[in-house]
């Protein structure tokens, strides 16, 4: 479980110029690429932190030219009615519940990430490790839910969610995903199957069933992938609109953020874009994810480098 | 032995799921279930009701609590608002789930589908037995909520009608009154006095007049009038007062199954547009496209527009920096100005659970009772004559003169919203045809035509 | 469908080179069935029966606001064939997806291979990850307002190094696609780079050591070693970014229709399938025609992806 290539990256080609050249150019794209990453990010706070009629005057200096708390206070409901109009221009009790908003979103997102992950990486196991009848006949199959336009399915489950009494509820928002998606076993099977299996044929001769293989071998060294999954699938959770639109509208108890957040920008009056409160309300709604990001970001990394198990 | 008792766990916690796949089956083999609506106002009750339009939400907030504590102590309303495009989607799955509101805010271009779907509660018998005055509200609107049929599908909550809005400022700076423009005159070949209005009014970036000589069309810095919009099919805000006062009418009925959309009446009109547009009096389309014709207008890139009446407590709102005052629109080769004559309703589904509570509801919204609180948020003009004083009065208090969107109410100068059962794909056959002439990609000549018969073979069939 | 399974799951069924005997270690069904029921559950519902319900209505003119409709047979895809719109529409989102999948795979194999011989820092990966964190539809109109005709701060500073005056990039017929696709290719590149970068990390230290003996240079490194070697988890990404791509929506939706705008416009310009399909149920209440172009677009996805796979012999990695 040696970290066998963690320190490549001073080594190679540092014995000639031209490699030299090559590495420097190499410190440069990334640069340009991280900035072109980055910057839309700089731009959203700082379109947060002005005022929207300086918006749209044209100023493009790289601080907000009427630098003002205002946005973020009236997204987080906070903004007085005086300040509502310095902000807007109008006396609007626009706002959501954030922190109810945020709950939702961390329930909806935290129960959908470990029912899909964990029963995923059973489903991928069994598509990489067993071997049984028609099986890539079934991965196959499985791959092609990969296919079929979430549009599709979106009225057929919102009937099945009336039926079963579950819309404006957290099953309602949470079943779809909390079984499996096509991506999520498609993505493990194919590092699974990158695992070697000395491992596990031991653990087997030893006498040890399927399913502790499962648990006591395959998922500590897939850690790292499990991790990286259950990150993208909590993202794609977090930020899941048009499901929670349909099958919850009634209900703010459920409602996430993204829903209860485009709620608050076409509530408030007026033709332009209101893009100060809604790049606020976007950062204010980004955060949590980035938070979790960042804290699981440098186990990520970690465990990312072992390249398993050679 | 450790893996089977782990298994066995599992197996535990897997026939919840198995459980939950019978009833996904069960629950896709049987279709939608009626439910027989117990019609009683004696138990408490709560009835779901949407809207889009968040400035209006707190004034239906106050009548929502007015009704229960005043009307029907037993019926709680619940009030959902959501943004114009969600709004749609939403009840669209609503209604495909049975799970619809049991109210709704409804518009003139889509219910026709709602009808025809058979989604709508008719409110003939209701209205017969309660004895609603249909005739309390301006002459027409309740007309529009009704299908060939003679069904009813929604009692009327507001009116709108379009009306010039100026900025003031740029109108002083010109030495142009808003009377000028209430007795300007259009016509599709030179544009009349009106189109010479524009011209004194559109700047180039030396600060050249556009009725000056070496206007540079190619670098405006102030657009003499700018659109609102998009043209789409029917040009609510934009071309549909211009094309009306040219004679022109979209369909000679509502619900009829053709259209006159190769009339020469609108061919001139939509090319009259495009051609002021290519010598740079009226905002390029691209412009109004990415940043929105009234924000355009706000920030002082066009000095007129025409606009509707629901936006006028955001053009004449305190946050607006712009100086504005509405006029009339200009008389066309008719003789006469013509605004379009639109407004809302509520309308009750079939997904109601108790449809008498509803039909509490709607009849509420409908009565001077609730029309004269949200005539006072001066946001709309209510349906009801003297609730749209009242927010005229409103209007008057903050200081701003609405009467060129009331005075085409009063004396007939508006035409209805034409009204049919495939709104949503005429706008799909006719949109881009419009985007493509205000490019100057093609001419109305050339383009309408075809598409005008391929609207006609759509209501045809 | 047999055809493409010694590609999609190969490399395990591979006999072992020590001939090991493995009958008890593979299990078979009774035990496979206890592995798979859960996601099996999730699967039936709520994707297969959506498609299966989805194929049958495409032979009915289902009404979506009535919920009801009658059988028409092959109506729908009569309709379908001689239908110059689906044809428009499926044309553009092919423009899309290459201009989409072309950039955004080279740049990700980039700065994939870029973070794996240049630096390991995390603070980097995750920056790069970032834009993907943002909701599509946030994404759109950040875009939208960076972009703007007259005061975005990037069409500002394309003017600035000279560039022309005329940069609409959403209301021009012939910009709209490419600066969509532009769009989403910056959102997903870091995104697309990190799945690269985990499959990357298979591949030992020791070979590029060996090769950097022999006097490889990075980029020799890069074709010779890194590309080969990379193949299962390139197939993982294009086969997903592919069809994500295939169904871009929302960001079509909300920077073509956003303000002034018609969704799909300028003139069309922008009217993809799945928009299309969007439109033909929700705005149409035709959610029989919606059903037949849908499954069209599965077709031509099950088809691509077939080849997709077999192209990158997805199941296998040279070094296995």
């Amino acid at each position: 479980m040696s970290t066998t290539s963690g320190n490549m990256a001073g080594t190679a080609g540092s014995g000639t110029i031209g490699a030299r050249v090559g590495r420097l150019t190499a410190w440069v794209i990334l640069a340009l690429i991280i900035f072109i990453s980055l910057f839309p990010f700089y731009w959203a706070l700082r379109t947060g932190l002005t005022f929207n009629r300086a918006l749209l005057t044209g100023d493009q200096s790289i601080l907000p030219p009427d630098l003002t708390w205002l946005n973020f206070k009236r997204v987080l409901g906070l903004a007085s009615d005086a300040e509502m109009v310095q902000a807007t221009g109008f006396e609007n009790s626009a706002s959501f519940d954030y922190l109810l908003a945020l709950r939702n979103s961390m329930i909806i997102a935290t129960v959908i990430t470990i029912g899909q992950v964990f029963f995923s990486a059973m489903a991928a196991y069994a598509f990489s490790r067993l071997r049984f009848k028609g099986r890539d006949q079934l991965f196959f199959l499985y791959l092609t839910g990969l296919m079929v336009p979430p549009i599709f399915a979106l009225i057929p489950n919102l009937i099945l969610m009336k039926n079963l009494g579950w819309l404006n509820s957290f099953q309602g928002v949470i079943a779809p995903f909390f079984l499996m998606t096509p991506f999520a076993v498609f993505f493990l099977r194919q590092f699974f199957l990158g695992i070697n299996r000395s491992l596990e044929e031991a653990a087997i001769i030893d006498g040890a069933g399927h399913f502790t293989v499962f648990r006591r071998v395959i998922l500590p060294i897939a850690a790292p992938q499990m991790v990286t999954l259950a990150v993208l699938t909590y993202v794609t959770a977090w930020n899941e609109f048009l499901w929670p639109l349909v099958v919850a509208p009634q209900e703010e108890n459920v409602q996430p953020l993204t829903v209860a957040l485009n709620a608050f920008t076409t509530q408030v009056p007026g033709t332009q874009p209101d893009w100060s409160g809604l790049m606020a309300g976007t950062l204010l709604a980004a955060l949590p994810v980035l938070v979790i990001f960042i804290a699981f970001g440098r186990r990520l990394v970690d465990s990312i480098q072992f390249s398993g198990i050679k | 032995m450790e893996e089977i008792s782990n298994m066995l766990r599992e197996i535990k916690k897997l026939r919840l799921l198995a459980v939950l796949a019978a009833m996904a089956l069960a629950a896709a083999a049987c279709g939608s279930d009626g439910d027989d609506a117990a019609a009683s106002l004696d138990e408490p009750v709560t009835i779901d009701y949407w809207l889009w339009d968040g400035n209006q939400q707190p004034f239906y907030e106050t009548c929502a609590a007015d009704f229960t504590a005043n009307v029907q102590p037993n019926v709680t309303v619940n009030i959902e608002q959501f943004g114009w495009g969600d709004y749609w989607t939403g009840l669209t799955a609503a209604f495909a789930s049975d799970s619809a509101p049991d109210v709704f805010t409804d518009h003139l271009a889509r219910y026709p589908e709602f009808v025809e779907s058979g989604v709508l509660v008719s409110l003939n018998d209701f209205v017969e037995r309660d004895g609603v005055d249909v005739n309390q509200y301006f002459p027409g609107l309740a007309e529009l909520w009704t299908s060939p049929d003679g069904d009813r599908f929604g009692l009327p909550k507001d009116f709108d009608t379009i009306a010039m809005v100026l900025n003031t400022d740029m109108l002083a700076d010109a030495g142009i009154s808003v009377d000028d423009f209430n007795n300007a005159t259009w016509n599709p070949q030179d544009g009349g006095t009106w189109g010479e209005l524009i011209q004194r009014l559109t700047i180039d970036a030396n600060g050249v007049r556009g009725n000056e000589d070496g206007f540079d069309s190619s670098n405006v810095a102030v657009y003499g009038f700018g659109l609102e919009g998009n043209f789409g099919a029917f040009g609510q805000t934009t071309f549909s007062a211009f094309a009306a006062s040219n004679g022109y009418q979209a369909t000679d009925e509502p619900w009829a199954d053709s259209a006159n959309f190769g009339d020469e009446a609108l061919i001139e009109t939509i090319q009259w547009f495009a051609d002021w547009i290519a010598a740079g009096y009226i905002t390029p389309i691209e412009d109004v496209e990415s940043l929105g014709g009234t924000t355009i207008f706000q920030n002082g890139g066009a000095a007129t527009q025409t606009n509707g009446s629901w936006m006028i407590s955001t053009l004449s709102g305190d946050a607006t920096e712009v100086p504005v005052e509405y006029g009339a629109l200009p008389v066309g080769p008719i003789g006469e100005r013509r605004s379009m004559f639109n407004g809302l309703a509520d309308s009750i589904t079939t997904s109601a659970e108790n449809p008498e509570a509803a039909w509490e509801w709607v009849k509420y919204m409908a009565s001077p009772a609730c029309q004269e609180v949200v005539g006072g948020g001066a946001v709309v003009f209510p349906a009801i004559p003297s609730a749209a004083d009242i927010a005229e009065a409103a209007h008057a208090s903050n200081g701003v003169d609405v009467s060129a969107f009331k005075v085409h109410v009063d004396e007939g100068t508006t035409f209805l919203f034409p009204i049919t059962d495939s709104a949503s794909r005429i706008e799909d056959a006719m949109g881009p045809v419009m985007q493509q002439i205000l490019r100057n990609e093609g001419t109305a000549a050339d383009l309408i035509p075809p598409a005008a018969e391929e609207i006609n073979s759509i209501l045809g069939s | 469908m047999t055809a493409v399974s010694p590609d999609v799951g190969a490399s395990e069924t591979r006999p072992k080179p020590s001939g090991k005997k493995v009958q008890n270690l593979t299990g078979g069904w009774p035990v496979a069935f206890w592995f798979l029921l859960p996601s099996m559950v999730g699967f039936l519902v709520f994707f297969l029966l959506p498609t299966i319900r989805g194929f049958y209505l495409s032979f009915t003119d289902w009404n979506l606001i009535g919920n009801n409709g009658k059988f028409i047979g092959l109506e729908n895809y009569e309709k379908l064939a001689g239908d110059d719109q689906f044809y428009a529409s499926m044309w553009r989102t092919l423009k899309y997806v290459v201009i989409n999948i072309g950039s955004q795979t080279v740049i990700a194999v980039l700065i994939a291979s870029m973070m794996d011989r240049l630096t390991r820092s995390s603070v980097i990966r995750g920056a790069l990850l970032l834009p993907w964190l943002m909701p599509n539809v946030v994404v759109a109109l950040l875009w939208l307002w960076m972009l703007d005709g007259s005061i975005g701060v990037v069409t500002e500073f394309l003017k600035f190094i000279g560039f022309s005056d005329d940069l609409a990039f959403f209301t021009d017929t012939g910009k709209v696609i490419p600066t969509i696709a532009a769009i989403n290719t910056w959102k997903y590149m870091g995104y697309t780079a990190l799945l690269m970068f985990a499959g990357l990390q298979t591949i030992p230290g020791t070979v590029y050591e060996a090769a950097a003996m022999d006097g490889a240079t990075e980029f020799q490194m890069f074709r010779k070693i890194t590309l080969p070697l990379m193949r299962p988890v390139l197939a993982l990404v294009l086969v997903i970014t592919m069809i994500g791509s295939f169904q871009v929506f929302d960001t079509v939706l909300v920077a073509t229709g956003g303000f002034g705008g018609q969704p799909g416009g300028p003139v069309n310009a922008s009217k993809v399938i799945y928009l299309y399909i969007y439109q033909n149920a929700f705005n149409f209440n035709d959610l029989g025609y919606a059903a037949a172009l849908s499954v069209i677009l599965v077709l031509i996805l099950i088809i691509v992806t077939f080849f997709q796979l077999k192209l990158l012999r997805a199941g296998e990695s040279d070094l296995a």
